[in-house]
């Protein structure tokens, strides 16, 4: 019991989301039995989870440097656009079969780190906000795609190609698999190497991080080629399985990915935050969904859950923070006293 | 300093009237005067909130819900109306506003408590608000039919007539509203002592603090004179397109943003011109309306949007930044 206690006290935050991730998932099998938790759903929700997965994690990134990034979701419809036009022939240049399938893999790759990397760039060199750069680039990027395609939605793609996102290795989607991969590595990059202590420097302070000979601009750059990274990965994610790619797919998504980033204790002001709080969040956030399809919720409803869980989460967030902080100050008075 | 805003508003009329030559020799339609009035009259509920958006954002904050604020207000009280029979004008804007800046002051409230960035919150208040409308209220839809006939005859009122090859055409009476927004929006920036307050806090919310101001009453202020301004756009856009619906409006709040953004208004706040977000919101306007006349689909429209963006983004905080810089200020 007392090892609980410590445990808790150590990491409030992430104690308190397993906590509510387990509620909800009892509380889901209470409701609904069997049917939320056959094997069917289970593995219907792991083919889910993935693109909303990415795009989460794409969010997550860029709220840990304090900013941003609205254009995800943009991004990630573009290069399904792009990487469709490969994968059905149009910008082959005469590949065939497993070499079309890899061109058109280079071509998301590239795609992205570029819109990523545009988003930095005007960040880093002219000090924008993240907020109003990524709305310039979100309607850019998006004005790209619809003017490619004037709004309808691109399909007929490469066989081979669909199959990456149907094939079910160890019971699991493989996209579920390569979802949990990346979360993994990212986890052990913000954690273990310069670079994530560099990021949350970055993002707790940055004008500190400045005056610390940490490249400010060099690191926005980074971050943000990494977010577009990740929603192009959601993309590709989105096309396997949609099997064509549209402008406007998923513009719900939006906040979604907020509002996992928030319960998964990222704070939107920056330099605060875990991958496996967000992966826990992910998973609860599919939960609910799924049970909000079961019981065949009307879209408004849906939407005024999810408006009253941001502001509840935020509200429930504040309050937590000055809590814990109360009880330090009273900790260390306590040493202090004890001390003298 | 001011010079540089209004080179920048110069800037903004120039690109207009190239567009517009260029436009009109590419397709002389473009110079009848109904399409003038057409793009007036369309882009005149736009330019009401933008206002409003442009007051939160001197404020240093920034709002996304005002569309469902805007939703909330015109059809909760148009419900009102038609459920009671009550048919007058003063009636409908009056509730409408009521509600807004009810709303308003609930966005105040929660931004001032959480002390987050005021998107997230606004985000999720926008989504709070038209779940409640939707789900408590009521989400049926209603045509030209049901509504008040006041609604109709304000929404087809013209100010004046000029006589055209086909028929008349009028400049449209929601300009009335747009002008006493702006005329009273300039009085309260310009002239009184809490339109100071809102650019101070803008500027350097600390520094305001210190001065003297109370940065939570400011904030309330914004928020609520924002609602009010949407509840009022609300009623004005029901009026224009004569019918009701529960998900009209929703989801435009971004390109007002843009359009805000365009006119030169510094995102971080403390500047920021009326006139400027007009003329955004005309540019936005003129693109959407006009693209089809010199041969492009109407899908090319983000795209110019999103590039008058991004450039004026990048020009403002440029020059923001070089500025800063010289009095070696760091923001980041």
């Amino acid at each position: 019991m007392n090892k609980i206690k410590k445990m808790v006290g150590k990491d409030l935050d992430l104690s308190i989301l397993v906590g509510l991730a387990l509620l909800v998932l009892v509380t889901v099998a209470g409701a609904f039995g069997g049917s939320m938790y056959s094997g069917r759903n289970i593995q219907s929700m792991a083919f889910q989870i993935p693109e909303f997965g990415f795009l989460a994690l794409a969010m997550m990134l860029s709220n840990m440097v304090g900013g941003i990034d609205l254009s995800i979701i943009a991004n990630a419809n573009t290069v399904a656009i792009f990487t469709a036009y490969v994968l059905n022939g149009t910008w082959a240049f005469g590949t065939e079969g497993i070499a079309r399938v890899i061109l058109a893999l280079i071509v998301a790759a590239v795609t992205s780190l570029i819109f990523g990397a545009f988003n930095g760039l005007i960040i880093a060199k002219t000090s924008a906000p993240s907020l109003i750069a990524t709305l310039g680039t979100m309607t850019l990027i998006q004005g790209i795609g619809m003017a490619l395609t004037g709004g309808s939605s691109i399909g007929d793609i490469d066989p081979l190609f669909a199959e990456f996102g149907k094939s079910v290795v160890l019971g699991l989607p493989l996209i579920f698999w390569l979802f949990l991969l990346v979360s993994l590595i990212l986890g052990l990059i913000l954690s273990l190497t310069g670079f994530g202590r560099k990021l949350y420097l970055y993002g707790g302070n940055p004008v500190a991080a400045r005056f610390s000979a940490v490249n400010n601009e060099k690191m926005s750059i980074l971050v943000f080629m990494a977010t577009g990274f990740l929603a192009g990965m959601a993309g590709l994610i989105i096309l396997s399985r949609v099997n064509s790619a549209k402008v406007g797919y998923g513009d719900s998504y939006l906040l979604q990915t907020m509002i996992v980033c928030v319960i998964g204790g990222i704070s939107p002001n920056g330099g605060k935050g875990k991958v496996q709080g967000v992966v826990i969040a992910i998973i609860m956030m599919q939960v609910m969904s799924s049970a909000f399809t079961i019981m065949s919720l009307s879209p408004y409803t849906k939407k005024l859950i999810w408006g009253i869980m941001l502001v509840l989460v935020l509200g429930l967030n504040h309050v937590i923070a000055a809590y814990s902080q109360k009880r330090t100050l009273k900790q260390s008075m306590k040493n202090l006293q004890s001390a003298q | 300093m001011t010079k540089k805003i209004d080179q920048f508003q110069k800037m903004l009329l120039i690109i207009i009237v190239i567009y517009s030559v260029f436009v009109s020799v590419k397709n002389p339609q473009f110079l009848q005067v109904q399409t003038v009035f057409d793009i007036v009259k369309t882009s005149s509920t736009t330019m009401i909130v933008a206002i409003g958006l442009l007051v939160v954002m001197i404020s240093g904050g920034i709002d996304v819900s005002f569309m469902a604020i805007a939703l909330f207000g015109s059809y909760t009280s148009l419900l009102v109306m038609i459920n009671t029979g009550i048919n007058s004008l003063v009636f409908a804007f009056a509730l409408s506003m009521l509600i807004g800046t009810c709303l308003g002051l609930v966005n105040a409230l929660l931004i001032n408590w959480l002390k987050l960035p005021p998107f997230i919150i606004t985000l999720g208040t926008q989504n709070l608000f038209h779940g409640i409308m939707t789900t408590f209220i009521s989400d049926k839809s209603f045509g030209s039919g049901v509504l008040p006939s006041c609604l109709h005859e304000f929404g087809q009122g013209t100010l004046f007539k000029v006589a055209t090859e086909n028929g008349s055409a009028g400049l449209t009476v929601s300009l009335i509203p747009v002008l006493l927004a702006g005329i009273a929006t300039y009085f309260v920036l310009r002239k009184t002592m809490i339109g100071r307050g809102i650019v101070a806090i803008g500027n350097d919310e600390e520094s305001a603090r210190r001065a003297g101001f109370n940065p939570f009453k400011i904030r309330l202020f914004v928020y609520a004179y924002s609602g009010a301004l949407a509840g009022m756009m609300g009623i004005i856009y029901a009026a224009q397109v004569n019918a009701l619906y529960p998900n009209k409006m929703v989801g435009d709040e971004l390109m007002v943003v843009a359009a805000v953004v365009i006119g030169g208004t510094k995102i971080t706040g403390g500047q920021g011109k009326i006139f400027g977000a007009v003329l955004g919101v005309l540019i936005i306007y003129l693109l959407n309306s006009t693209l089809i006349l010199i041969g492009l689909s109407s899908s090319w429209n983000n795209l110019f949007v999103g590039a008058i963006l991004v450039i004026a983004v990048a020009v403002t905080s440029y020059q923001e930044r070089v500025k800063n810089r010289s009095h070696l200020i760091f923001t980041e």
